[in-house]
């Protein structure tokens, strides 16, 4: 459990590192992918695994495969991977920093402070989505505050996808 | 610093000098606020869950919610600035220099 746990917190790192050295974005967006994905294991290592579902279905599947798709537009003949000449100083430049950073820390890294053990009995109703249900009681305003902002982002995208010939949308 | 809050925090700071490294593609700055956007998430929801505040599990959803609103206006730009520009190349975005 503590080897799986560390392995996820690892792949967080090495997925951000991944998308920084900025490579072609089809690989930035597969390191993202990664990344994302390993995050959502150190959530249900804690126990949440609501937040974990919602980080899957709106980040990887609404969010990511937006940039996905529009990584078209990023299109290049050649793309450059993370073995490639200019990409693989930023990919080492990262790890190194990385690296240094956690020796400086290990010292205070013990057998307990790995990971979150669920020692605790096991409830159907559980704490992150109990708490998510909060939003539509006493958090309703901020409810109606973050659906009339993604409204408004629809008009922003409209807009600045509108293109010369004020009509209809177009194809890119 | 614990493990954890080693990794997020690395993988924010991460994400920060690759948006400020940028090199060839508007792109890969937008992936690199994802990548800000993903560690700032996983921070809120293991606040909430280590600390026990289950009441603040609804902090990472508005999170959630205001990056989507992010990540769709900076995709809107990358499709104006190709659309414009032809590619989404920084280097294209010269009309200012002298």
């Amino acid at each position: 459990m503590v080897y799986t746990f560390s392995l996820f917190l690892m792949g967080l790192v090495v997925g951000l590192v991944a998308v920084a050295s900025n490579p072609a974005p089809y690989f930035a967006a597969l390191g993202l992918v990664v990344a994302a994905g390993v995050g959502c294991g150190v959530l249900v290592g804690h126990g949440g695994s609501f937040l974990s579902l919602v980080l899957f279905l709106i980040y990887l599947g609404g969010m990511l495969v937006v940039f996905a798709y529009s990584a078209a537009l990023a299109a290049e003949p050649f793309p450059e991977s993370w073995g490639d000449r200019s990409v693989v100083g930023y990919v080492l430049v990262y790890l190194l920093v990385v690296g240094v950073a956690a020796w400086y820390f290990y010292g205070g890294w013990y057998e307990g402070s790995w990971g979150a053990v669920e020692s605790k009995e096991f409830f159907v109703v559980r704490g992150d989505t109990s708490g998510v249900a909060l939003m539509y009681s006493f958090g309703g305003g901020m409810l109606i505050v973050s659906g009339w902002v993604l409204l408004l982002t629809l008009f922003v995208v409209l807009e600045l996808t509108r293109g010369l010939s004020r009509g209809a949308l177009r194809a890119v | 610093m614990t493990p954890v809050h080693f990794s997020f925090t690395s993988a924010f700071a991460l994400g920060l000098m690759g948006l400020a490294f940028h090199r060839a593609h508007l792109l890969s700055a937008l992936l690199c606020l994802e990548g800000l956007m993903l560690s700032l998430f996983i921070a809120l929801a293991l606040w909430a869950l280590q600390l026990e505040a289950t009441g603040f599990s609804a902090a990472p959803m508005l999170l959630l919610a205001f990056s989507a609103c992010e990540a769709s206006a900076g995709l809107a730009l990358m499709v104006a600035t190709a659309r414009t520009h032809g590619t989404d190349r920084l280097q294209n975005l010269n009309l200012l220099q002298c």
